[in-house]
């Protein structure tokens, strides 16, 4: 296969159960498969406890999946450990304080950022050309933390620490972005500036991105290809042009269409 | 008026102690601080230190040579606490117990027996001052000396790519992952960096005192503790050079404090109960000032 027809991300029939043989075991993921294109921006929905945040964190590392594959770039990732997924992939969390380190500054943060996925020398942690590049990508945000930069990250609110987390993610172009939920946590005018910042990074490199949400109308609004996830199942994958056509009702009924004839086939 | 001059004798000898213990302060504050990871190991590493260099001065090594191998040797015994810490997940508090209590028998065994004199080698104190080691002054002043470049060097480190990283670490475990860090060598890295500090202390101390002695390390870490925090309440914590300066600072005060307590007539067996006394008072104040403002 030639390189610019593989899959920006392979997943294949992977599979996760907790607590295995006991009475709590739960199958988080029973056998989910998908492939996202260069440039797709997938979005991902569930209800609570359907395997958004297991698929998640089974793609970026923190999760060990138990059977199926995850490929990049025509390799085997899935026995990777997360540091090492992360010169592939980038992630903004759901708690806006995960993303951060609170006891560094926000030039230093960036400066850790800069480097994901590379070895780190006895050079000096940020060069004076870094500075610039650092401005320049967080004057986009319009917060005003680019004459910041040596302030420390525990002296900025949610909203800025989750809009910085996003710079970070961004900062070296990743081969697939994961958002996790990533404005659940913050007041409605901080997750309006975060979505939007997220809509324009995403779109100016083209990059490819996995977001899981829990709200409706972002899932509607954003992204060119939705995937609603049901019992560690795929449920619905939609692709751009059906995606165009869904509305937040239409959404809700094909859920239970979906849902519904299962539980009748079983 | 008595009490003052006794003070004031003791205050060349409490000025050196100081800045002998200020390593080991150092040595404290990197897990406790920049890894926030709580490590015990010190008490055992600071008597490595000591055993090491005692052994190789009365092997007729010169006391450089000494000192590199102690800080070797504390680099692997912080190290292990680490790799005890992160592959069997054992609490980090629990590894570095079981690390310092295995050290106490390494540390004779290295010796030959628990305490070695060695009043009659060079030490850095006889190679550099005069032959009789030097009046506390100046010891104290080649000890700042000493202490300037150490944390000169640490700062240099923690500025680098490599030292920024370790403090992202010990900031966000998580997000360093996610950010392409392998945090179980850091935080080998980090703790082996601690247990050198510990270990040049006890080395230093070992020179200081003309022996080392197995039972050194006892009470080490609630004195470096105790610096670090009575440090940091005195300089602050905002910057990272004020970070690096809090044990130092801390450690000087410290014997101050010390000094005019024996001073006062307190008997020097009581200081550990004291300096207990001090360490729980600042952990619980921030409980005990919630509290109160909650009753108000």
């Amino acid at each position: 296969m030639d390189e610019s027809t593989y899959p920006a991300i392979r997943v294949e029939d992977i599979r996760r159960t907790f607590h295995p043989g006991t009475v709590q075991e739960k199958k988080a993921l029973r056998g989910v498969s998908f492939d996202l294109r260069p440039g797709e921006f997938a979005v991902v929905i569930g209800s609570n406890g359907a395997g958004k945040s297991t698929l998640l964190n089974a793609l970026a590392g923190e999760i060990p999946v138990d059977s199926g594959r995850i490929v990049a770039n025509g390799t085997e990732i899935q026995n990777w450990p997360v540091h090492r997924r992360a010169r592939l992939m980038s992630r903004v969390f759901q708690d806006p304080m995960m993303g951060t380190a609170a006891a560094l500054t926000i030039e230093e943060n960036l400066s850790i950022a800069a480097r994901r996925g590379q070895r780190r020398s006895l050079r000096f942690g940020i060069r004076k050309s870094e500075r610039e590049a650092f401005r320049a990508k967080l004057e986009m945000l319009g917060l005003g933390l680019e004459n910041r930069l040596s302030d420390r990250v525990d002296l900025l609110s949610g909203g800025q620490r989750q809009s910085l987390t996003l710079v970070m993610a961004t900062l070296k172009q990743p081969q697939l972005l994961l958002l996790d939920e990533h404005t659940a946590a913050l007041d409605p005018r901080a997750a309006a500036l975060v979505m939007r910042a997220t809509t324009e990074v995403v779109h100016e490199n083209a990059t490819t991105t996995l977001m899981v949400t829990h709200n409706m109308s972002h899932a509607i609004e954003f992204g060119n290809r939705l995937l609603m996830i049901h019992e560690g199942k795929v449920i619905l994958d939609a692709s751009a042009e059906e995606k165009s056509k869904l509305t937040a009702g239409s959404l809700v009924d094909r859920f239970h269409d979906v849902v519904s004839d299962r539980m009748v086939l079983s | 008026m008595e009490i003052l001059s006794t003070y004031l004798n003791l205050l060349p000898v409490s000025l050196a102690q100081g800045a002998v213990y200020a390593f080991v302060a150092l040595g404290v504050m990197i897990p406790f601080r920049v890894l926030s990871l709580p490590d015990l190991t010190s008490e055992g590493t600071f008597p490595l230190g000591g055993a090491v260099l005692a052994t190789l001065l009365a092997a007729g090594f010169n006391p450089v040579a000494g000192l590199l191998v102690a800080i070797g040797a504390g680099i692997l015994a912080g190290g292990a606490t680490a790799l005890i810490h992160l592959l069997l997940k054992i609490p980090s508090l629990l590894a570095g117990i079981i690390v310092l209590t295995m050290l106490f028998s390494i540390n004779i065994r290295i010796m030959g027996k628990p305490n070695t004199a060695i009043f009659n080698y060079e030490t850095i104190f006889t190679e550099l001052l005069n032959a009789d080691g030097g009046a506390p002054l100046s010891q104290f002043a080649l000890l700042m000396a000493i202490i300037l470049g150490v944390c000169g060097l640490l700062f240099w480190f923690l500025h680098t790519e490599i030292g920024v990283a370790l403090r992202s670490v010990g900031a966000n475990q998580m997000m360093s992952r996610a950010q392409g860090l392998p945090t179980k060598w850091y935080i080998v890295g980090g703790l082996g960096l601690a247990g050198a500090l510990s270990a040049f202390g006890g080395a230093i101390m070992a020179q200081f005192q003309s022996y080392a002695d197995v039972t050194m390390g006892a009470g080490v870490l609630i004195i470096g503790l105790a610096s670090t925090i009575l440090g940091e309440a005195l300089v602050g914590t905002k910057t990272l050079v004020r970070q690096i300066a809090a044990p130092v600072v801390g450690a000087l005060v410290y014997f101050q404090v010390v000094a005019v307590a024996l001073a006062l007539g307190m008997e020097p067996s009581d200081l550990r109960l004291l300096t207990g006394i001090f360490v729980l008072c600042t952990l619980a104040a921030p409980l005990i000032a919630k509290r109160v403002a909650r009753m108000r």
